[in-house]
């Protein structure tokens, strides 16, 4: 209460010392103190602060819905971890090192011979930031377009409609804001003992950017982040050992049959699996690293010695120096701030979405969220569908699911009827010589409803967004296998394991 | 005061629907010109709104404006929104004009008639509905002012979210059909010899009233009843996100008001502020120029001025702090390369000194974490409840010589001894330039 009152007189009082004596050319404290002002006196109808997936769509949407918006970012480059060390990165490295793994192994047998095959990591890692730089411009580019605002720097609250900003280029404002919204994002959980300095013991921040390949690596934790960069590394001739303290790798999300395919495929391509399997302690002080791991449920120890260590058990929402506290916002015990189904905290004009908040931490979810919490604002009502957001793993190959996994269905006790369809039967798959993997489809056992879809193949990533549109709309398996496929295309093993699921497969 | 509450929402959306059913009402009254003037309330924009502030009428009194139009800017507590004509027609009259704050929803702000209407001789309808009444004389008024079928007004299209809601909740109603059937629901049909328009009488148990495979072979009899709602009520628990059980992180210890608005993200906060770097500096040229500037400008400026200014200037470009652990921001920017770029061998300080006339008493002090310095802050007193290491009301420092005073964590007293050198330098040798 005081705060504001006090923030509101700030220039009345201050105002007429400026004219007489502060006139005098000294630009320095002018620019400050104007800045000051301007910013005191203009309210925004938007406040967000982080530029990453979720704060960047929901400053555009809402500027386009006529909402003057500002966004705070302190990176420096929008796009947060999903652009600039998530996502795109490591998409980049799977597809450029997919290829030097296949011209490696691969293309003998398809009729092309290549003589001396060479690794340039520093180009390779230069096609990347030419990926990354091109996308994080195009999104500054679109806020032009939108009118949105844009401040690099650190924000953190200091009442409930003012907002902090520590400039990074020096200096610090305050955004006033009619609606604020949260969109901090995570970061990489940290493991206990280990230092992160992003050089030997990396998280997948560091994983992007390895100056050379490491003869050994190791990852702790089997889960998607962990596979792909092992994978990455892998290809470029590391040794990779994944350790996971769970028995399936994938995380709790995927199949268990798919996990198990991927385990076994991924093994032939020359990764090694320790599950069941906990690390107990790490050593990051000699020339390597050395990580001490013991089977789950107490057993036999091991030491694993590796030039890098990649952490990827997870990540944690991101509310540091964020001053939560000071409007007396609270987070949940896994520290993720606490909203209800429209997305606002306990002051209803603050809302958060995101890693930062509850869901899976995954950009598509986070861009969903952000249309729904503009529409919330502007229109009162928004849809975000939590039971129909797909999840992909970009290995080769690929993996991806949408809906729930049998293992769950299991659980719950539901009755359910499942299709599968190997790529070993599909014409394409065949022709590219690339049959590895399967679609299963799982459908209520009465209505035939699909309940979930999960894939592991090629291009089961782009795939899966047939099987998210088939859920959206509460189809049958029935309806997608009366819906034409074209030939010869991996999509008909879609197809065919949907009439697998509800009658017969054609071709298995 | 809910009954208030109440009331105002209902003719809220009284009024949203009765700007909705503009369109249908011009159908029923097509040739009967003479009746054609009609009240244009204030609309609800959001369904939390209860009244706005009109900015900007766009269309003036007597002209005329054709469907999707847009006829004024309204203000709201969320944001400024058009609102577009939803019919042809004569803005014959505007009753709340531009810039007026806080019109209730559903409180009459215009009149519009048809186009072709003498507006001279227009007959201007009483008002329909005043927000403050109750909801019964309201409709008897507004049945006599415009022959529109009360259910046809009350059938206008219900606020989507309730309209989802109730065809997803499981028990599942015979909705109308309006998309293609999917393939299997056609197919069911046609096998069982069921006529297209018998899809419009089978419970739906779909997103939005869609019929499923499962809602016709219940409908049949060949599996339970009750299959296809059971499955979309699993499947819309799953649809929302799951915040039952939410256990707030256990509060840590409140701490200190001091400490209460310490920003964690600045590298210097470390929990064990233990040493502390004086410099005694005199403040004779600083009252000397202070006195100046009095003389001739009739302005008095406060030592504390001089200080804030001195130490805002002394922070920039410090030696970068020891102790700072390389935060996760800083490895990102190694790892993308940026750090050579910015060069930042400096960081910038946020130093507030302590000063005491000597002899110094012993204060304990911290450096305030709070915030830079903000000169603002000082010429206005607002931080009076910030941590007594401020400088807040110098008024008592008056001894030529001071002690200015920082605590810094262990390991950077460098950094803590060139910004009071600074400050120093700054406010002995040449303060005039700190207010010229």
């Amino acid at each position: 209460m005081f705060r504001s009152v006090a923030s509101r007189a700030v220039p009345r009082v201050a105002r007429p010392v400026t004219q007489s004596t502060f006139c005098a050319p000294n630009i320095y404290f002018q620019s400050q103190l104007r800045r000051g002002y301007a910013s005191e006196a203009e309210e925004k109808d938007l406040v967000i602060i982080g530029g990453g997936v979720a704060g960047y769509v929901a400053a555009i949407k809402a500027g386009q819905s006529g909402m003057k918006v500002t966004c705070i970012e302190k990176r420096g480059a929008l796009g947060g971890t999903c652009l600039n060390v998530g996502c795109i990165p490591s998409k980049s490295l799977l597809n450029n090192s997919h290829l030097y793994h296949q011209i490696l192994h691969d293309t003998k047998n398809r009729g092309i011979e290549v003589g001396d095959v060479k690794l340039n990591l520093g180009a390779m890692m230069k096609a990347k930031e030419t990926s990354v730089s091109g996308l994080t411009k195009g999104i500054e580019f679109l806020f032009k377009k939108n009118n949105v605002e844009y401040i690099k720097g650190t924000g953190a609250f200091q009442d409930e409609h003012t907002v902090a900003v520590n400039l990074v280029e020096g200096g610090e404002t305050t955004v006033r804001g009619k609606n604020i919204l949260i969109a901090t994002g995570s970061e990489a959980t940290p493991f206990p003992g280990l230092t992160i300095d992003e050089k030997k013991v990396i998280t997948s921040t560091g994983a992007i950017a390895l100056q050379e390949v490491p003869k050994k690596m190791v990852v702790i934790g089997g889960g998607i982040i962990g596979l792909e960069m092992g994978s990455v590394w892998s290809r470029l001739g590391a040794e990779v050992t994944v350790v996971e303290y769970l028995g399936q790798i994938g995380g709790p999300g995927m199949d268990a049959d798919v996990a198990k395919q991927a385990q076994k495929l991924l093994q032939k391509q020359g990764m090694k699996f320790k599950l069941n399997t906990k690390v107990t302690a790490g050593d990051a002080g000699g020339e390597g690293v050395k990580i001490n791991v013991e089977a789950a449920k107490g057993g036999k120890e091991e030491t694993l010695d590796a030039d890098v260590v990649l952490v990827a058990i997870g990540r944690r929402p991101y509310t540091n120096g964020l001053g939560l506290e000071n409007i007396g916002l609270e987070v949940d015990e896994r520290g993720r701030v606490i909203i209800d189904q429209e997305y606002r905290t306990k002051i209803p004009h603050i809302r958060a979405i995101g890693d930062v908040t509850f869901g899976p931490m995954l950009a598509h979810k986070a861009e969903e969220e952000s249309v729904a919490v503009v529409e919330y604002m502007a229109k009162g009502y928004g849809h975000v569908n939590y039971g129909a957001i797909p999840s992909v793993m970009y290995t080769h190959p690929e993996v991806a699911w949408v809906g729930q996994n049998e293992q769950e269905l299991k659980a719950a006790n539901v009755k359910y009827n499942v299709g599968q369809f190997p790529f070993s039967a599909n014409s394409r798959a065949k022709t590219n010589l690339d049959t590895e993997g399967f679609v299963k489809m799982i459908s209520d056992a009465e209505t035939d409803r699909i309940l979930g879809i999960h894939i592991i193949g090629p291009n089961a990533g782009e795939m899966i967004a047939e099987g998210v549109l088939a859920l959206e709309y509460g189809a049958s398996s029935e309806d997608v296998a009366r819906t034409s496929h074209a030939h010869p295309t991996l999509s008909e093993a879609f197809k065919e394991a949907a009439m697998a699921t509800y009658d017969k497969a054609v071709h298995y | 005061m809910a009954s208030i509450a109440a009331v105002c929402r209902l003719s809220a959306r009284a009024a949203s629907q009765q700007l909705r059913s503009h369109g249908t009402r011009r159908a029923f009254s097509t040739g009967q010109v003479s009746l054609a003037a009609q009240n244009f309330a204030m609309p609800a924009l959001s369904p939390t709104m209860t009244e706005g502030n009109i900015a900007k009428w766009k269309v003036k009194e007597g002209d005329s404006f054709v469907a999707g139009d847009v006829l004024l800017e309204i203000e709201t507590d969320k944001a400024q929104m058009d609102v577009e004509a939803q019919d042809d027609g004569v803005l014959a009259k505007i009753l709340i004009g531009d810039g007026s704050k806080a019109v209730p929803v559903g409180a009459r702000i215009a009149v519009t008639a048809e186009e072709g209407d003498d507006l001279s001789t227009l007959e201007i309808p009483a008002e329909e509905s005043k927000p403050s009444k109750s909801e019964a004389p309201k409709e008897e008024t507004k049945s006599k002012s415009a022959p529109v079928p009360k259910e046809e007004r009350f059938s206008a299209p219900a606020p989507k979210s309730s309209a989802s809601g109730a065809s997803k909740s499981g028990a599942g109603e015979a909705t109308k059909q309006t998309y293609p059937l999917y393939p299997s629901v056609q197919h069911l049909l046609k096998e069982n010899g069921l006529p297209k328009e018998e899809a419009d009488k089978i419970p739906a148990t779909g997103p939005n009233g869609r019929l499923l495979k499962g809602d016709v072979l219940a409908y049949l009899g060949k599996i339970n009843k009750s299959a296809g709602s059971e499955v979309a009520a699993r499947l819309k628990t799953l649809s929302h996100l799951d915040l039952s059980n939410i256990k707030p992180m256990a509060q840590k210890p409140q701490p200190a008001p001091g400490k209460a608005t310490a920003a964690p993200e600045l590298p210097e906060v470390v929990e064990e502020l233990d040493v502390e770097v004086a410099l005694p500096i005199s403040l004779k040229v600083v009252t000397e120029v202070q006195k100046r500037v009095q003389d001739s400008i009739g302005v008095f400026l406060p030592l504390s001025t001089f200080i804030a200014r001195a130490a805002e200037l002394a922070n920039e470009e410090l030696p970068r702090s020891q102790t700072a652990k390389p935060s996760a921001d800083e490895l990102f920017n190694a790892v993308l390369g940026l750090d050579k770029i910015a060069g930042k061998k400096f960081s910038r300080g946020n130093f507030v000194p302590q000063v005491t006339a000597l002899p110094p008493t012993p204060v304990s002090t911290r450096i305030s974490a709070a915030k830079k310095p903000d000169v603002l802050d000082f010429l206005t007193g607002k931080k009076a409840a910030a941590p007594k290491a401020r400088v807040g009301g110098a008024a008592h420092v008056v001894g030529p010589l001071n002690v200015f005073s920082v605590s810094v964590p262990k390991g950077d007293e460098r950094r803590g001894r060139v910004f009071l050198e600074r400050v120093k330098s700054v406010l002995e040798a040449e303060p005039g330039r700190l207010v010229v």
